[in-house]
């Protein structure tokens, strides 16, 4: 590797893929695109690896997403200059795309007649056809629910456009026109990179582009090896439950991760089987960057210069089943796999926060809410479709620092002013705040729990809250910290018809109904009892921590005139001090439930129910689950064996219902 | 009358000065005196006034650009404030629409309000949308608060309510209440007054930020503004702004918050008034010193305009100059890692500086290498300043060692590293206006701007170069032009407007312009009044704008389709496409008014007859290769016309130009530099 030539190489395809990635931004028509920014474009080789990928602009799930299965599936020999690609088939490209959404294009980049490189880029497109506008809905069971679906098809044959597939986009999307604005977005885009890429090739030749494409990989590689190198060897196992979307519906998550050297290999078996419900996510047989995030994150903030590329993932050996909930199959339904993807995040949190002596960070809050009103616009009085805004929760305390208030790091977007809503809808937000006592205890706290109130003006409306979570089991405190708080959410709260509603999926709103959404927040992080004293003197101050609660979360003692009494509240700190502390804290609702269901049994069910056919796994799981829940005794092999076979018999309707 | 523009930064405090009428326009630099900023600024003022020699009576119009208060805001250094917000909405500060800046930090942070949350106090009203008032604010309630804000030691205020934008009858309701407790003298500062705009956090920070560097801008500018007035009776001071403007001094007291960007937007004024004399329309603006480079757009002669700004990690929503920064100083280090040669982020900025400033840097730097490489001469500023070639050196060897070069080499590699970092930067910039780097011209300004600039132009196809006659006083030049300028508007977002509307909004907006005008300079001093119409406009459904310049005699004429014909027109030239069948609405509607004071031609320095301005020969390292002889000139003794062909130097007292190995350069009209690829 060429000290100097990587350093540019680096830097010229950083160059090209920034520029490439604002000309799609910039020439997109959707909302997707431009509010939400849910798009891409990146620079692989002639394999298929990821050398570059942009930072400035879109969505950083899929730095190094594997393109190879696809390349390999076309045949490279098949792909002439002017040839480009399109898919939106999570299957068939077994994880490039990891939701129908997302529709994909790949340009072959050519020089000198050879295959030298593979422009990828795609948009989340906002309509696809399927069964409902925007063709997500988390309660659909199969792909087929969720709109069109194009295996890898040429849409340019050497330069000329396949008119057919062009108009089955169209007729299958209920916006054509802008769908199709979105996809010349992208072609400006990856044509921009084609031609910087040759121009590259002029300036330098095309052997040091090639080499410099691989020296960059390398350079990326080496620096995560050396992140990775500082976790403890060793194996490290976590587990944690996703809320399905039916009551009582928990699928589980399983990791473990053994750490060897530079070294990480990642093993999601035992988790659940695929689901019915839309929170599927294919990822394939390579490690795929969406279901390791947590440890993308991990590597780029202990080296932020480390360059985003493929190489990232070349330490990081991840492997999920096929057929699970983190390795889907046809026909799987995935428009909400980003919820099974945050959980994905939170369990090899889990198995860092062992790994590292000092910790990492507590669970956060742990769902990406996304609330949708459908009502009259007040400006025109037609009915209208509006996403008011996401809702996370509180961050969990952090070694370091506490927890970010209302969301969480990983969650980036910005929420729409209240101003701009209240114009727009006939909604009236009373309050979006942060909740006075919720911050969970902890040497570093978690977020406070965010709290929203919304009213309706008009004669009626409807709501919709897509992905909550975290009302079953609360996230987890770390080493001493307090445990998250779950959610919550009120209809009228403080009248007489006052009702707690549990997880929103459709909700009819009156004219004046308020709804007051309550968010989960994360754990705290480490002993509350060293919490420095300064810090919670000034959340007393600022009204988020009452003394109440400072004396019993914390141990504080105050004088008569309200201040801190600092040598009282150290020795009662003392005394209190206990020097174990188990490095979990998991809420009373999750041991009561692990009680009944220790995870190597939970785990045995996941991996029993993947060695039946397709079609009752996810039914078989659930039943199993909730059967053996109710009856309330510890799970043992021999009973879970009987259980699951009655249930396969019945399931395969090869069995009546037990009499 | 004397003209004087004024600029001061953290290291040096540069002026320029130049007599209504005459031909010559003066400049010079001295240190600046952080924190008494004043006292730089009588002692470069005394100097200047030497080189004039003002006549008895004579009067100046000082034109005034200050960092005071964005050093003030990055620093948070500022007296304690009170906030007043509606109910419902006390954490508006903190939450900050909830957005972190970096998602890939597991540590990340949003930024510290520069209000803790006991000193916001929630006040009991609502407006609904169109300013209705849903629920009349309680004063009695806001007196107890105001009350309690004072208890708690509130040095001032600032009031930002719900839907204010659209009336702002509560928040002026506020301030009466501050006023009637505290006395008329208290400092209030409502979000209507300052930038009337829908979006409650970015409008509740301008009048957070206005507060917050108030008093110190206050004693600041009150101190400028006696000492001009003792010294040259009947003189007028004003200060420049983040909009490439200039504001009456009495108005930046009380509007501090337009001067937050006020720096890096002079530069882009002088830019443009070069630019003007010139000929040059479309020009790519870069700014480089110690510790970072600023690029700009000048398109068609306008500057590029922001509402996207940020000062120390708050947003600034109000039209400024759009100005980027992408990294790398002269200050910036070289350091392997992992094997590759990397330049930044760490940086030595002025302090301590590239090692061979003698001030205690020890790692090689930017600077070094530029000396290494022999683009540097012994010594900077005209001989005063030496450069320790063998502490550059020593500081190098460990990376000429990892490369297995000579320092000389690695030096050039360090120098080529930090004009593809560059690249990374300017490329995706031009990519987001839609601009092609070959439709440009580089006008290069700042410490190092000529060193770097030249170099980058190679790289990224720009094929025309421009060094201004003085590149190092170039923001104090753009203050001494700049124009009186000010930005109104209405929002009329979900508001039905057809044509006469939006024309009598306008003129109503344009009442307020010209009075503003008035306030600022007597009218006999301005030489002309601009007013232009601008609004932000979208599809309807759409949930972006962009910001629209109206024709004249569309609004004049309150010609509705015009106006429509040219979001159209300015949607394709943004995004490459545009639906003009699609209906389009408005946001907001905004005017800027332009008063012109009288300012110099262009002057061009008496250009000697040239033949003797080659100095020496140096042997120097471009692109991999080494020059053995190459050609250091001195820019007073260029010729007009006289043409220098790279690879060449050429040197000035503060300021070293570089010719690249391919371009020629010569020196033109008003004493530029020409580069062109030859």
């Amino acid at each position: 590797m060429d000290a100097v030539r990587t350093a540019i190489m680096s830097n010229r395809f950083n160059a090209i893929v920034e520029e490439a990635s604002a000309a799609v931004y910039r020439t997109a028509h959707t909302t997707f695109v431009k509010l939400v920014q849910d798009y891409q474009c990146a620079l692989a080789t002639a394999d298929g690896d990821m050398f570059a990928y942009p930072m400035m602009s879109g969505v950083n799930v899929f730095i190094g997403s594997p393109m190879r299965p696809t390349l390999d599936a076309i045949g490279r020999e098949n792909l002439n200059p002017g040839d480009i690609v399109i898919t939106n088939d999570p299957f068939a490209t077994d994880g490039l795309v990891t939701h129908l959404m997302d529709i994909t294009l790949l340009y072959p980049i050519f020089r000198d007649g050879k295959l030298i490189a593979v422009a990828w880029a795609f948009v989340h497109a906002s309509d696809i056809g399927g069964a409902v506008p925007g063709s997500i809905s988390p309660a659909f069971t199969e792909v087929f629910q969720e709109g069109l679906r194009l295996r890898p098809v040429k849409l340019y044959e050497n330069g000329v456009l396949n008119v057919a597939i062009k108009s089955i986009l169209e007729d299958n999307s209920r916006i054509p026109g802008e769908l199709w604005g979105d996809m010349q977005a992208m072609i400006s885009g990856l044509k921009s990179m084609d031609r910087r890429i040759n121009e590259l090739c002029d300036r330098y030749g095309r052997a040091a582009v090639e080499e410099g494409m691989h020296d960059v990989i390398g350079y990326a590689e080496s620096k995560a090896r050396a992140v990775i190198e500082t976790i403890p060897d060793g194996v490290y196992s976590f587990s944690d439950y996703l809320e399905g979307i039916n009551k009582g519906q928990l699928a589980y998550f399983s990791v473990t991760i053994t750490v060897n050297g530079g070294e990480i290999e990642v093993d999601f078996s035992g988790t659940d089987p695929q689901l019915s419900a839309a929170y599927n996510l294919v990822t394939g047989a390579t490690t795929h960057p969406y279901v390791v995030m947590c440890l993308i994150t991990f590597i780029l903030t202990m080296d932020p210069l480390t360059p985003r590329n493929s190489g990232i993932l070349r330490a990081i050996h991840a492997h999920a089943p096929r057929g699970t909930v983190l390795n889907a199959v046809f026909p799987a339904s995935g428009g909400s796999r980003a919820a099974s993807a945050t959980r994905a995040y939170d369990i090899i949190m889990g198995c860092l926060a062992q790994a590292l002596p000092e910790g990492l960070g507590a669970a956060g809050a742990g769902m990406a809410g996304v609330i949708v009103v459908s009502a009259p616009d007040p400006r025109t009085g037609r009915d209208r479709v509006n996403v008011i805004n996401t809702i996370h929760g509180g961050g969990g305390g952090r070694r370091g620092s506490d927890g970010v208030d209302g969301t969480e790091v990983r969650y980036a977007q910005r929420m729409v002013p209240v101003e701009v809503i209240e114009v727009e809808t006939p909604i009236i937000m009373r309050t979006i705040r942060s909740v006075p006592d919720s911050r969970r205890a902890g040497k570093f706290s978690s977020g406070a729990a965010l709290e929203m109130e919304i009213e309706n003006t008009a004669n009626r409306a409807v709501m919709t809250v897509r992905n909550m979570n975290r009302f079953v089991f609360a996230p987890w405190g770390f080493r001493g910290g307090e445990k998250g708080l779950l959610g919550q959410t009120l209809v009228n709260p403080g009248r007489p018809d006052e009702r707690s509603i549990g997880k929103i999926s459709v909700l009819e709103m009156g004219q004046g109904d308020v709804v007051r959404i309550t968010s989960p927040t994360g754990g705290g992080f480490g002993d509350p009892l060293e919490r420095d004293i300064k810090a919670i003197a000034t959340d007393i101050e600022n009204g988020m921590l009452s003394r109440e609660r400072a004396a019993e979360a914390y141990a504080v003692i105050f004088d008569a005139d309200g201040g801190i009494n600092e040598p009282a509240t150290s020795a009662e700190r003392e005394r209190k001090r206990e020097h174990e502390l188990a490095d979990f804290n998991f809420c009373d609702e999750r041991k009561r439930h692990d009680r009944v269901w220790p995870l190597p049994m939970r785990r045995q069910l996941a991996c029993l129910a993947l060695t039946f056919e397709q079609r009752i796994r996810s039914q078989l799981v659930a039943n199993v689950h909730s059967q053996l829940l109710n009856e309330g005794s510890q799970v043992k092999p021999g009973k879970l064996k009987e259980v699951v076979d009655n249930e396969v018999m019945r399931l395969s309707g090869k069995l009546g219902r037990a009499s | 009358m004397l003209r004087i523009g004024v600029d001061i930064g953290g290291t040096f405090t540069d002026f320029c000065g130049w007599r209504e009428g005459e031909h010559d326009v003066i400049s010079l630099k001295v240190p600046s005196t952080p924190p008494a900023f004043e006292n730089g600024f009588r002692q470069g003022f005394e100097n200047l006034l030497e080189l004039l020699s003002p006549k008895i009576g004579e009067a100046a119009l000082v034109m005034h650009g200050t960092t005071v208060s964005t050093n003030a805001v990055i620093e948070r250094k500022g007296p304690k404030i009170a906030f007043f917000v509606t109910k419902g909405y006390r954490d508006l500060l903190e939450l900050q629409r909830m957005g972190v800046r970096n998602p890939l930090n597991i540590f990340e942070n949003r930024t510290r309000p520069l209000i803790a949350r006991s000193m916001v106090f929630e006040v009991e009203e609502r407006l609904v949308r169109g300013g209705v008032v849903e629920t009349p604010i309680d004063e009695a309630a806001a007196e107890a608060s105001v009350r309690r804000a004072i208890a708690a030691g509130a040095a001032g205020y600032a009031v930002a309510l719900l839907h204010s934008y659209a009336d702002p009858r509560h928040e002026q309701a506020v301030a009466r209440v501050i006023r009637r407790v505290v006395g008329d003298d208290a400092e209030v500062s409502l979000s209507s007054e300052i930038w009337p705009r829908i979006g409650e956090y970015e409008r509740a920070t301008l009048s957070v930020l206005n507060a917050f560097v108030r008093q110190r801008m206050n004693q600041y500018i009150g101190a400028v503004e006696s000492y001009v007035a003792e010294r040259l009776p009947g003189s007028q001071l004003f200060v420049t702004r983040s909009n490439g403007g200039a504001m009456a001094a009495a108005e930046a007291r009380t509007f501090p918050v337009h001067t937050l960007l006020s720096g890096p937007a002079s530069g882009v004024t002088a830019v443009q008034y070069l630019g003007r004399s010139l000929g040059e329309r479309n020009i790519l603006t870069m700014d480089m010193g110690g510790t970072s480079t600023d690029i700009s757009l000048v398109r068609d002669g306008e500057a590029l305009t922001s509402t996207a700004a940020e000062v120390g990690d708050f947003p600034v929503v109000m039209p400024v100059t759009g100005i980027e920064a992408i990294g790398a100083g002269g200050g910036s280090i070289a350091t392997i890692d992992a094997g590759v040669l990397r330049i930044g982020p760490q940086s030595a900025g002025s302090y301590p500086g590239p090692a061979c400033f003698s001030r205690g840097g020890m790692a090689p730097t930017l600077t070094d290498a530029y000396l290494l490489a022999g683009y540097l001469p012994e010594a900077l500023l005209g001989g005063e300043m030496k450069l320790d070639r063998t502490a550059a050196e020593r500081a190098m060897a460990p990376i000429a060692e990892a490369l297995g070069t000579d320092t000389l080499s690695a030096a050039e590699m360090c120098i080529t590293v930090a004009s593809s970092n560059m690249v990374a930067g300017v490329l995706p910039y031009l990519a987001r206006q839609g601009v092609d780097p070959e439709e440009l011209t580089l006008l290069v300004y700042g410490g190092a701007g000529a060193l770097q600039g030249p170099l980058l132009a190679a790289e990224i196809g720009v094929n025309r170069v421009l060094v201004p006659s003085t590149p190092s006083v170039f923001c104090a030049l753009g203050g001494l032009v700049s124009e009186l300028s000010n930005d109104t508007l209405e929002t009329v977002h979900g508001v039905y407007v057809d044509g006469p509307t939006i024309a009598s909004k306008f003129s109503v907006l344009k009442e307020r312009a010209a009075e503003w005008l008035s306030r600022q300079a007597p009218s006999d001093r301005l030489v002309v009044e601009k007013f232009e119409y601008w609004a932000e406009m979208r599809y309807v459904g759409q949930s972006f704008q962009i910001d629209v310049r109206l024709p004249d005699s569309a609004v004049d004429s309150g010609n509705i389709a015009a106006m429509h014909e040219a979001f159209h027109k300015e949607y394709e030239r943004i995004y490459s496409h545009a639906d003009s069948c699609a209906a389009a609405e408005f946001v907001d509607l905004r005017m800027r008014v332009r008063g012109a004071l009288s300012i110099p031609e262009p002057s061009s320095p008496r250009t000697s007859t040239g033949g003797k301005a080659l100095k020496t020969m140096r042997p120097m390292r471009f692109q991999g290769e080494v020059f053995p002889e190459v050609c250091v000139y001195d820019r007073g003794r260029l010729g007009l016309n006289e043409e220098v062909r790279g690879p060449a130097v050429i040197e000035q007292p503060e300021a070293t130009i570089i010719v690249p190995p391919g371009f020629a350069a010569r020196v033109g009209a008003y004493g530029a530099i020409f580069m062109s690829r030859s």
